[in-house]
């Protein structure tokens, strides 16, 4: 037992390490990219250039000055706000605060954007956002999982059959993305039924009463829900049955037939359990890409989440919000990857013992 | 990789139900690539694209397709053009010479069938003048007879004269009409409907006026200062309906968009996919071969790239950057090399590995690139076929997403693109459905054409499945 | 009492493939006393695993054709329902089949899966079942220990002796194994044979004992069943077939046997097995056949011979009919 232990903790460390590094690297390179180098940064400070010239130009208090003190009064004013935003240095020499600041998730101000309570702190505006898209997606990602694993299962069960080959007929649907199918169901279902609400997460004006509130997010879950399900379902179907028929194949599942066990244990103990570790970090997986990668499904459904909020900070340019993001997707993408190995490690004996394999 | 090998797997591929429906799918998006390649040459279809309006200025605004009328009980009027520069348009010109001046006479006759009114009416004029420019009278004849003075004006070199948007005129239209009705026709009505509606009561709503059919004939009476002047007019009664695919808000033909939308699609969606896949099998027997450090830093490099969050970066570059589409694909393929794929080709490769086989061309002194390329990689090629053809959908659908969310190719036309404009102008709201349907029935069309063929593959060349 | 432990009549167990129907037995009859050991020859592809699944009734899902009688102690096994075979399956008989390597499940731990067995079908509970497991492992020559491990952590032999560990536990009454040491090196090969004559002698078990290596199959056979194209070409006991075997088959194999002490010219036999979709009217042997004549183009029956072997070929007419 304690040689299990000693191998699993070593395992670990070296998983920590790696990932640690990696996320560093990760947040590092995107706030290259979200500041481009810099380039942002001197949209920033011509921008600010423009305006408090236009400004101290205009301004009647200012009027009897000649054009040259003007200019001298604007630069004066303009290197106090520079200086104020921290611009005045180079940009390679703030990444590096940058960069601690990120990963120790003060995440700083926003430089456009505000969240809905008037606070522009990064951190706040994520929070309030965040729970929209878990909320949505996780139910999604959930019901998807369970679906197409029972599914799988019987499936598998009932190789040939009219069900079986429906769901493998109708599995390159699935090649149409979950909000494509979105737009056409928005215009059946909100444009011309008139059933369900265009989008958004409540009615408006919001219900008081919690139950309704909650009702009404429920309604306008209705849709992006259905939308997905339509779109994955199949083909993840599809894809656990395949999955299931391959290991059934197996020869220790034919063993086990074999030793006459009932059927329900040798789905459970020979198939199911071989086959756990990949499902389960296929899942969570998807579960993470989808909280970040599914801005079009939230612009589409104009979601309140956080793909939103990254839309909208591209849009705006708003390098705080982008790198706060990427720095919270990063630590959750990292977080979940350790997980996974751990649990790899606990359900499956090979990679805990430490033999490198395939 | 011989050609009896494709041979052979073209065969088995054709009795899949399923691939040969998917086969037929992509000869006939790529026949439409070809055709667009052919008919409208890339420049011609940018420029007319880009410029809209001006290359289009005869087309109607929104026009459904015209085989919508097929199905209508009321049916759509087409666009009528007739310019006194091409004779067989119906356009009468005379001009009546004298000492100094000239008089000009234009006639534009011509019948009108349709039970719709017009969307729009525009008059253009070209004039040939040194210092005074003519001076004209319109007038418009209605098939019961009524003449209607539209218009006295001075023509300049180029000219034109939009008569649907002229609020006097319509002013003038509406009280006069309402005179005639006996009562005031309560909305504003504008002189594409006045022009043509039967005078009487149902006139009072905008649903239920009627259209006088029969022969209209607008005139055009001038004086030509000069003795070397010249004038010429083209008269654009613009219809409801356009060619095969209907019209946008700039008037462009939406066949040009889809028809081109079909060659940069499939090549975006098959060049991504095939470098991508291709790349990541390279790196992945590199990694695999080598081991060690190599096998390390190549494996810390994919574990950092998944983890860098590829939509929202993409999105970041293709905002600051407003890039080309042929750009984009450059970018999306950077990022994408070093994606998930390359740890499942390496765990495929670690086992290609320990093949008995590989030992043997260790031993007589292969290379290691060799080994590489002639050996390993052939044995797991076949594998990433299906994964190849499946992942074609999903560039598509990225670069559509890309231009949906108004981040993509400005310029090329894309189908992407056609969805972008039709929902920022309000297609959904003011009911042109067409503009959204038809780039999304060919975005659809593509993608189950790639999916159907890719599933197939498949089941033929993934091991595991054909033993099932 | 019954006469027979397993008396098989009249098998026939057909598969639907995309190529044809595959005739892998072809009406198969023979019979295994109690303790006795009855090895069953043939080339790869003859048939012989297939008769193996039919008797534990292990159909994959394309059988096209399972007809016959199985009996096991006077039960037919074709005519019991699906969970009763179940319990036949492993209490009665067990079976060792030849892909040792897969057959284990690689997330559990060996001394589980041995105990399996006792647990579903004698309904023992856990801790008692793990004991006999580890006893029965170091019966086959497995340390105790090893009962904790992973399958991975085996090496071949060692898996193979598990399975046969776990094919032992439940003490049944037939056990078949199926090419038990072809996946082995030669020495392996040679110590679990080593091991399993022990067991033989030591239980007097039933073994039904399948393979394509003559050589090995001589150290534990008392009965001996060749096999060519899903028929059953010679039946006779052990001393016979090996002293004087009887079919041009069993003759051409015996000769193609590499001795270690005599000097003798090795022999081979010309051609291919025929395919099992369309097998040849009459004798299929006889196209390799060098005693060939006309009668071969007719289906020979099964003659017996001397009272005591079954020869299905024409030669052996004169001697006597089945």
């Amino acid at each position: 037992m304690r040689r299990e232990l000693f191998a699993f903790l070593k395992y670990a460390a070296k998983r920590i390490i790696t990932l640690i590094i990696v996320v560093v690297l990760a947040i590092y390179a995107t706030i290259l990219v979200a500041n481009m180098g810099g380039y942002v940064d001197e949209i920033i400070k011509a921008q600010t250039r423009d305006s408090i010239y236009t400004s101290v130009f205009q301004n009647p208090a200012y009027q009897h000055l000649s054009t040259e003190e003007k200019k001298q009064l604007a630069e004066q004013l303009y290197q106090i706000e520079i200086e104020a935003l921290g611009l005045d240095k180079p940009f390679i020499y703030r990444s590096g605060g940058y960069l601690i600041s990120a990963l120790s998730l003060n995440l700083g101000r926003a430089t456009y954007l505000t969240s809905d309570s008037g606070s522009t702190a990064v951190r706040n505006i994520i929070a309030e956002r965040l729970p929209a898209t878990i909320l949505l997606f996780t139910t999604i990602n959930l019901t998807l999982f369970f679906l197409s694993l029972v599914g799988g299962l019987f499936l598998s069960r009932k190789y040939g059959s009219k069900l079986d080959k429906a769901v493998v007929t109708l599995s390159p649907f699935s090649s149409i993305p979950g909000w494509f199918y979105g737009i056409f169901f928005i215009l059946i279902f909100a444009a011309w039924l008139r059933w369900l609400p265009y989008g958004g997460l409540v009615d408006v004006p919001p219900p008081a009463n919690p139950f309704d509130y909650a009702l009404s997010v429920l309604k306008h879950m209705v849709l992006p829900i259905f939308s997905w399900l339509v779109a994955y379902s199949f083909v993840q179907t599809y894809t656990k049955r395949t999955f299931f028929l391959m290991f059934s194949s197996e020869d220790y599942v034919e063993m086990a037939k074999a030793k006459g066990l009932p059927p329900r244990l040798i789905e459970r103990r020979y198939i199911l359990k071989p086959t756990l570790p990949p499902i389960i970090t296929e899942f969570a997986l998807t579960l993470i890409g989808s909280w970040m990668g599914a801005i079009v499904t939230e612009r589409v459904f104009n979601w309140p989440g956080i793909g939103t909020l990254f839309y909208q900070a591209a849009m705006f340019m708003d390098s705080p919000v982008i790198i706060g993001e990427v720095t919270i997707y990063a630590y959750l993408l990292a977080i979940t990857v350790f997980i996974l190995d751990i649990v790899y490690a606990i359900v499956d004996p090979r990679i805990r013992i430490g033999v490198s394999g395939a | 990789m011989s050609v009896k090998r494709l041979r052979g797997t073209f065969k088995q591929l054709l009795a899949y139900r399923s691939a040969v429906v998917g086969l037929c799918i992509l000869c006939f998006i790529v026949g439409l690539s070809i055709y667009a390649v052919i008919a409208i040459p890339y420049e011609e279809a940018i420029r007319a694209w880009r410029l809209g309006e001006d290359v289009s200025i005869n087309n109607p605004r929104n026009a459904s397709p015209s085989w919508i009328n097929f199905f209508l009980q009321k049916k759509l009027p087409e666009t009528i053009i007739m310019d006194t520069l091409k004779k067989e348009s119906g356009a009468k010109k005379a001009i009546v010479p004298s000492e100094t001046i000239s008089a000009i006479r234009i006639e534009f006759p011509f019948e009108f069938n349709y039970d719709d009114f017009p969307s729009e009416l525009n008059l253009f004029f070209t004039a040939n003048y040194s210092e005074k420019a003519p001076y004209i009278t319109i007038d418009w004849i209605k098939p019961n007879g009524a003449t209607i003075r539209l218009k006295e004006m001075v023509v300049k070199k180029t000219d034109r004269y939009y008569i649907s948007i002229d609020n006097e005129l319509a002013q003038k239209l509406r009280l006069d009409l309402s005179e005639k009705v006996g009562q005031e026709i309560p909305y504003e009505i504008p002189p594409q409907l006045s022009l043509f509606a039967v005078e009487d009561g149902s006139i009072l709503k905008p649903e239920t006026a009627q259209v006088l059919k029969g022969k209209y004939k607008m005139v055009i009476e001038g004086i030509l200062f000069e003795k070397q002047s010249d004038m010429d007019s083209r008269l654009v009664v613009y219809g409801k309906v356009f060619g095969l695919a209907g019209t946008d808000h700039l008037r462009r033909d939406l066949m040009i968009g889809l028809l081109w939308g079909a060659p940069i699609a499939v090549s975006f969606g098959i060049l991504a996919s095939v470098l991508i896949s291709f790349s990541q099998m390279i790196i992945a027997a590199v990694s695999a071969w080598y081991g060690k450090w190599a096998d390390m830093l190549l494996q810390k490099a994919t574990e950092f790239f998944m983890i860098l969050p590829f939509l929202p970066i993409l999105m970041m570059i293709a905002i600051f950057y407003k890039l080309s589409i042929w750009v984009l694909l450059v970018v999306v393929i950077a990022l994408s090399i070093f994606g998930s794929g390359v740890k499942t080709y390496r765990a495929m490769f670690l086992q290609v590995k320990e093949l008995p086989y590989i030992e043997a061309a260790q031993a007589y002194g292969a290379g290691n690139l060799r080994i590489i390329f002639r050996y390993m990689i052939p044995k797991v090629l076949p594998t990433i076929i299906p994964s190849l053809v499946l992942s074609v959908s999903s560039f598509v659908f990225l670069e559509a997403a890309l231009a949906i969310l108004g981040l993509g190719d400005p310029v090329v036309p894309t189908w992407g693109k056609i969805i972008n404009d039709a929902y920022t102008k309000g297609a959904l709201h003011q009911g042109y459905y067409y503009w959204v349907l038809e780039p999304s029935f060919l975005l659809v069309l593509t993608s189950l054409g790639f999916a159907l063929l890719g599933f197939a593959l498949d089941k033929i060349f993934n091991p595991k499945l054909s033993e099932i | 009492m019954a006469e027979h432990l397993l008396e098989v009549k009249d098998l026939y167990t057909y598969f639907k493939t995309r190529k044809g129907v595959v005739r892998a037995v072809d009406n198969v009859s023979f019979t295994v006393e109690k303790g006795e050991t009855l090895a069953v020859i043939g080339e790869s592809g003859c048939g012989k695993s297939s008769l193996a699944k039919s008797i534990i009734r292990l159909l994959p899902r394309n059988v096209h054709t399972y007809k016959g009688e199985i009996y096991l102690e006077n039960e037919d096994l074709m005519k019991i329902e699906e969970n009763k075979m179940n319990e036949v399956r492993w209490a009665k008989i067990s079976m060792v089949s030849q892909a040792a390597q897969n057959s284990l499940n690689p997330v559990i731990k060996v001394g589980q899966q041995v105990a399996e067995p006792l647990i579903i079908h004698e309904g023992i509970d856990k801790k008692t079942a793990l004991e006999r497991a580890r006893k029965t492992l170091s019966m086959v020559g497995i340390p105790e220990a090893f009962a904790e491990r992973y399958p991975f952590e085996l090496s071949g032999g060692m898996k193979q002796r598990a399975i046969i560990a776990m094919a032992l536990i439940t003490d049944p009454d037939l056990i078949i194994l199926d090419e038990p040491t072809s996946a082995l090196d030669v020495l392996t090969q040679a110590s679990i044979m080593n091991m399993l004559k022990t067991i033989k002698k030591k239980t007097g078990k039933t073994f039904m004992f399948i393979t394509h290596d003559i050589a090995v199959s001589s150290e534990l056979a008392d009965k001996v069943a060749v096999m060519y194209a899903g028929q059953i070409v010679e039946l006779a006991s052990a001393e016979e077939f090996y002293n004087k075997p009887l079919h041009p088959y069993s003759i051409k194999l015996m000769a193609s046997v590499p001795t270690l002490r005599t000097d003798k010219k090795l022999e081979f036999i010309p051609g291919a097995p025929p395919s099992l979709i369309d097998p040849p009217k009459g004798c299929r042997f006889a196209e390799r056949c060098p005693w060939k004549f006309e009668e071969c183009r007719n289906e020979p029956p099964l003659f017996l011979v001397d009272n005591r072997s079954f020869v299905k070929c024409w030669l052996y007419e004169s001697k006597g009919r089945s």
